[in-house]
């Protein structure tokens, strides 16, 4: 195939349409650009490392046979985490449901985490690790925008298209999910009840 | 929340000691949170990401999940091995249709029932041959009272009687007439009315016998027999008869 190299810079439209005839490095660049976000989301679900690659590479496939119904006018990341979420949930519906109790434990310290974390502060390192352990207890939804939130880095917007609810909805979400974490957390970082 | 009231709630968080305390506890949590974000990214780096976007897309590529050049054609062989229901139930169909056909055929369904036109009882035909018969051997009647009546009256003073042209071409084709009208006169059971015309047919068969030119003693002796049998009367009794009779 000829080779149409793109530059990193260019249009997300114009590298769906590339893909769409069939560029392979267009849509690589479109994964190399959006991988690590899908992979996040994806994580914050199924919270294992190697799951959650899995779902990336099926979301980046599913993109693949959705890059004709995309509509222009739509937030792209917004769509193609939209994506990656609904893989996710069936994901884990379809597997967690029989290792449940197998895979809770190692949640979010599957991650290289603690290494990165010596050079910081140790007590920001404790209330990182605490946070992590109690991100568990909380409902889906208010899990999936708090990780969306602050890891992703997407706005309120981008996580109510992601979620199909409303910025007002996101965000007393989000504030829910803040008070339960700071209840569940007082007791063991001094905070005030 | 407007400017105002924004301005409100932080003159309130200074100089309130445990709103202050609340805040300070949600800023730690939440940077506490994005910086988790960010070091999980870094964590992140610790995956080859070139190499897992390239495994990505070869997958992609690889099970073709989208086909990119214009999709083979698959050939649509008449007796290929995807058209074998088609064809059987086209088969089925037809063995079905031809059964039905001739169970149909055999009961007789189909068979079309005479048409009304066409009908006609016993009663109605004997009608009709009684009919014919009548009118033809009106006609006949007629015809040899005509041909009888000129025979009579051709007697010259000098004793000659001649026969027309006309007349005998007629006597002849009366005899013929005579002939059809035989079997109309049998089947239509008009047993007087033939015997009169079998009377006429032998005087017809004399007049044939003899030449144009007859002999006195020969157009007397058929006028004789014409009186004696008196067949003008009956000629003209059987006429009103069967005038009279009309169906």
């Amino acid at each position: 195939m000829e080779d149409k190299r793109t530059t990193p810079n260019e249009d997300i439209s114009t590298l769906l349409k590339k893909a769409g005839e069939g560029d392979r490095h267009a849509f690589r660049d479109i994964v190399s650009l959006h991988q690590q976000k899908v992979f996040l989301l994806a994580y914050s679900i199924l919270r294992n490392r190697e799951d959650a690659l899995d779902v990336v590479q099926e979301t980046f496939m599913r993109l693949y046979q959705k890059l004709d119904t995309y509509e222009k006018d739509r937030n792209f990341q917004a769509w193609l985490l939209q994506i990656a979420k609904n893989l996710s949930i069936d994901y884990y519906r379809k597997h967690y449901s029989r290792r449940r109790g197998m895979e809770t434990d190692k949640s979010i310290e599957e991650l290289p985490l603690a290494a990165e974390d010596h050079a910081s502060n140790p007590e920001s390192s404790e209330l990182r690790h605490v946070i992590s352990r109690n991100l568990e207890r909380l409902g889906e939804r208010q899990r999936l925008i708090f990780v969306m939130k602050h890891f992703n880095g997407l706005e309120y917007r981008e996580i109510a298209q992601v979620l199909g609810i409303s910025v007002g909805t996101v965000k007393s979400l989000h504030f829910k999910a803040v008070r339960n974490l700071k209840h569940w957390l007082s007791p063991q970082l001094g905070m005030q009840p | 929340m407007s400017e105002r009231d924004r301005e409100n709630i932080r003159r309130h968080i200074e100089t309130c000691p445990a709103c202050a305390a609340e805040v300070r506890d949600l800023e730690r949590l939440l940077e506490s949170a994005d910086s988790m974000g960010q070091n999980m990214k870094a964590a992140l780096a610790g995956i080859d990401w070139d190499a897992q976007a390239e495994k990505i897309v070869s997958a992609v590529w690889n099970e073709k999940v989208r086909p990119q050049v214009e999709p083979r054609r698959e050939r649509v062989w008449l007796f290929g091995p995807r058209l074998k229901p088609v064809l059987a139930g086209l088969l089925l169909g037809i063995m079905v249709g031809a059964a039905a056909m001739f169970i149909t055929y055999r009961s007789g369904v189909l068979e079309k029932p005479p048409a009304e036109a066409f009908f006609a009882s016993n009663e109605f035909l004997g009608r009709i041959d009684q009919e014919i018969a009548r009118r033809e051997t009106l006609d006949y009647l007629e015809k040899s009272q005509y041909v009888l009546l000129e025979l009579a009256q051709t007697q010259t003073e000098s004793g000659d009687c001649r026969l027309t042209e006309a007349a005998a071409r007629e006597t002849r084709e009366l005899l013929g007439k005579k002939r059809y009208l035989n079997p109309h006169l049998e089947k239509a059971r008009m047993s007087n009315a033939k015997a009169i015309c079998d009377q006429i047919e032998l005087l017809f068969y004399e007049l044939a016998q003899v030449s144009e030119n007859l002999t006195p003693a020969q157009c007397r002796g058929i006028q004789n027999m014409i009186e004696e049998k008196n067949i003008l009367l009956k000629i003209k009794l059987l006429k009103k008869e069967l005038q009279e009779s009309e169906v």
